[in-house]
């Protein structure tokens, strides 16, 4: 039921029982939050969305206010500017205010209500927080000075991803967000899925740059930098810039990683087609066997992997053993470069461009050197590359698209789909059925439930068997299904994708930080259209690739190269 | 499995999340602290984070996290002993061991914890060591009591 209340002097229509700040919202008059996450229980800590109720003696937060009928209310009486300028400059207080040298310099929420309430000088001081930088993780940093405690780091870690690396510790005004006895993410149950960096409102929580390590490398003669570009990361610069599939945003991104200095640049969707392949063919192997009764889980999300060597090491025999699809171009092509680069007398270095900050880790994981040397040297993600672009001065629409390097230069439409949630599941259930059933044009059709209440899953009968798959993003979730798997003895589903990252990589650690933004489903649309812009369908139409396979890696010892192995960590959990 | 703190989960059969501050408190009764080992094991029992369980356990004052010296300084800092300079003797406890409130000296001798109101305000400014009360100090006298507790550290509780 809907009835109207007044705000500001004018009618609002609102529906029963909702938030006001969603229904003040909802009918576009703004009001500024620091603590408040949709869909979350609110938490009233930063207390800055207070509006003027009448009938009320105190100012009310209007995020854990239900609408009432023939309610009052200003959102921006003299009062209520008042109180919210007094407390941003509260959360400025000890603030180390320094902006410039911040990575959330202009994208930054507590910058941007200084300049909102119009604040030109200091006018409460306390003592700055001491507590140390955390430069321990391969993916994440920390740098509680910055942090105003707002919790949705906290609450994002522990509800969306169950993990509860990070939280508030000790009381009043010594409370720090930290990781378990105050020891340094590396060695807390953190996955790196870097979900805290997309929620933090100023720069608390960023990543762990690599910037800096590329820049020298493509600087220094004694280098051979080569890149390879992951589908995820063009869906999400092709949505940033708006690019439409007929503009090649994989070529525009190419031609400007050229213009920076990379000597080469290949299609990681490539490996992508590689790894569904290898992936689908392991599921086919398990289903000949009559004992199993596990569905086998997707290993392409790093984040996922250490989670479940942390919390569900039970699960890991049934993880998929295929390298993921960063990992096996970085083996893939340190092979197929070192030969042209030991002839320019030049070290070989690899740099994946991907829309995760857990990548970082996956290329510094130990199955995942040879010989004291990493595949994959640096990981830039995508908020690193559009800085670089515009600290290189680059317009990537002026420069006209170019293909990938010879041989690995194309890939199926399997690598865009592999960027959402779901996609994985299609691409690997099509290509199990190219592999029993080969090209046949009445093939089963992979539809998803368009309920979004209902199970991510999908039955296909291919051959003379019925396969499920089912798919599940954010670690909450996926916990929930495997659960649910358990309890209800299920023996349907065969093959589980499974994405740290609520979304999938569209909604990755590594993507660009939007304000009150959605962005997954708009990025999973731009991966989709490019996806359909594809000739290549299929893996299967990958011919190199299979090829390769066949050839290069015909003998054993070389395909286990291909594989790798997990297993349980201890961690402070 | 038969830890340490086996006898004390008898207690909490339950393994309910209540149960955690009494726990943590039957914890800190027996073993005077608690350790990180402990915490662990907390929360492998109750399954809660380990973290969540520290960001609890570090909320509160009341909880220590490494031994106590095997003297244990209670300084009052309550209205009267404040009005009648426990600051001072706070200054001067911090400078004679060497440690700020909550910690422990290096040989494990003395550990310092500021309390509020310990309720013998006539007796102001006032320590407590181990339950002895020390009344009306100066910072002189204060020195004299800590030298005679340092002198005879090995004699000092030996009948018990």
């Amino acid at each position: 039921m809907s009835f109207n209340i007044q705000v500001n002097n004018k009618p609002v229509e609102v529906h029963e029982g909702e938030i006001l700040l969603n229904a003040l919202r909802r009918n576009g008059i703004k009001i500024p939050t620091l603590c408040y996450m949709h869909g979350f229980t609110p938490s009233g800590a930063c207390r800055l969305c207070v509006v003027e109720i009448d009938g009320k003696r105190d100012l009310v937060t209007s995020c854990a206010y239900p609408v009432e009928p023939e309610m009052v209310v200003k959102t921006n009486s003299a009062r209520v500017i008042k109180a919210r300028k007094s407390l941003v400059e509260m959360l400025l207080s000890n603030h180390p205010d320094d902006c410039l040298y911040c990575e959330r310099n202009g994208n930054c929420e507590l910058q941007w209500l200084a300049e909102e309430m119009n604040i030109k000088e200091r006018k409460y001081f306390s003592s700055k927080r001491s507590d140390k930088r955390d430069h321990s993780s391969p993916s994440v940093y920390r740098d509680p000075a910055k942090c105003i405690l707002c919790s949705r780091c906290v609450r994002v870690c522990e509800e969306v991803q169950l993990v509860t690396a990070i939280e508030f510790i000790s009381r009043a005004d010594k409370t720090s967000v930290n990781s378990a006895f105050s020891k340094g993410l590396n060695i807390s149950s953190c996955i790196n899925c870097g979900q805290c960096i997309m929620v933090c409102p100023t720069g608390a929580l960023v990543d762990i740059s690599h910037i800096e390590k590329v820049q020298s490398a493509l600087a220094s003669d004694k280098k051979y930098p080569v890149a390879f570009l992951s589908p995820a990361f063009v869906a999400s610069v092709s949505d940033h810039f708006n690019l439409k599939p007929s503009d090649k945003p994989a070529g525009l991104i190419i031609a400007a990683l050229k213009n920076m200095g990379f000597r080469k640049v290949y299609d990681l969707g490539w490996a992508v087609d590689m790894n569904i392949h290898l992936e689908a063919s392991l599921l086919l192997e398990r289903s000949k066997k009559k004992d199993t009764v596990t569905p086998l889980f997707s290993s392409c999300c790093p984040a996922w992997i250490k989670y479940a060597e942390e919390f569900v090491p039970e699960m890991i025999s049934d993880i998929s053993t295929v390298k993921s699809p960063q990992q096996l171009m970085g083996y893939i092509v340190k092979n197929h470069e070192k030969a042209e680069a030991e002839k320019k007398k030049q070290q070989l270095y690899t740099v994946s461009l991907m829309a995760c900050v857990a990548n970082k880790f996956e290329g510094s994981r130990e199955g995942n050197t040879r010989k004291g040397e990493s595949e994959v040297d640096a990981t830039l993600t995508i908020r690193e590359f559009l800085k670089m672009l515009r600290s290189y001065g680059i317009n990537l629409l002026r420069f006209d698209p170019v293909i990938a390097d010879n041989p690995f230069d194309h890939s199926s439409a399997a690598g865009y789909q592999v960027s959402y949630s779901g996609g994985k599941a299609e691409a690997v259930a099509m290509h199990l059925n190219h592999l029993i059933n080969g090209e046949k044009k009445n093939g089963p059709k992979f539809t998803p439930p368009k309920n979004p209440g209902s199970k991510k899953e999908v039955k296909l009968s291919i051959g003379k068997q019925e396969f499920g798959f089912a798919w599940v993003s954010g670690i909450g979730e996926a916990q929930k299904y495997f659960d649910q798997l358990v309890t209800e003895k299920r023996k349907d589903i065969h093959y589980v994708e499974v994405m740290a990252c609520p979304g999938g990589c569209a909604g990755g650690g590594g993507q660009p930080v939007y304000y009150f933004q959605d962005k997954h489903k708009a990025r999973k649309k731009t991966g989709q259209d490019l996806e359909k812009s594809l000739k290549s369908r299929k893996p299967s139409q990958n011919i190199h690739m299979l090829e390769y396979l066949n050839v290069r890696l015909a003998r054993k010892e070389e395909k286990d190269v291909l594989q790798t192995r997990f297993k349980q960590r201890d961690v402070i959990k | 499995m038969d830890t340490k703190l086996s006898s004390i989960f008898e207690n909490y059969p339950n393994k309910q999340r209540d149960d955690l501050i009494p726990l943590l408190h039957s914890i800190q009764d027996q073993f005077g602290y608690l350790s990180e080992e402990f915490i662990i094991e907390v929360g492998n029992y109750l399954n809660i984070s380990v973290n969540k369980i520290y960001g609890v356990a570090t909320f509160y004052d009341n909880f220590r996290f490494g031994p106590k010296g095997k003297f244990h300084i209670r300084l009052c800092h309550g209205t009267a002993c404040h009005v009648a300079g426990s600051s001072n003797i706070l200054s001067e406890l911090e400078k004679l061991l060497r440690i700020s409130n909550g910690e422990t000296d290096k040989n494990g001798l003395f550990s310092l914890e500021v309390v509020s109101c310990i309720g013998a305000c006539g007796l102001a400014p006032l320590i407590e060591i181990n339950e002895e009360y020390f009344s009306q100090l100066t910072t002189e006298s204060l020195k004299d009591i800590l030298n005679h507790f340092r002198e005879n550290h090995n004699s000092i509780y030996e009948d018990q």
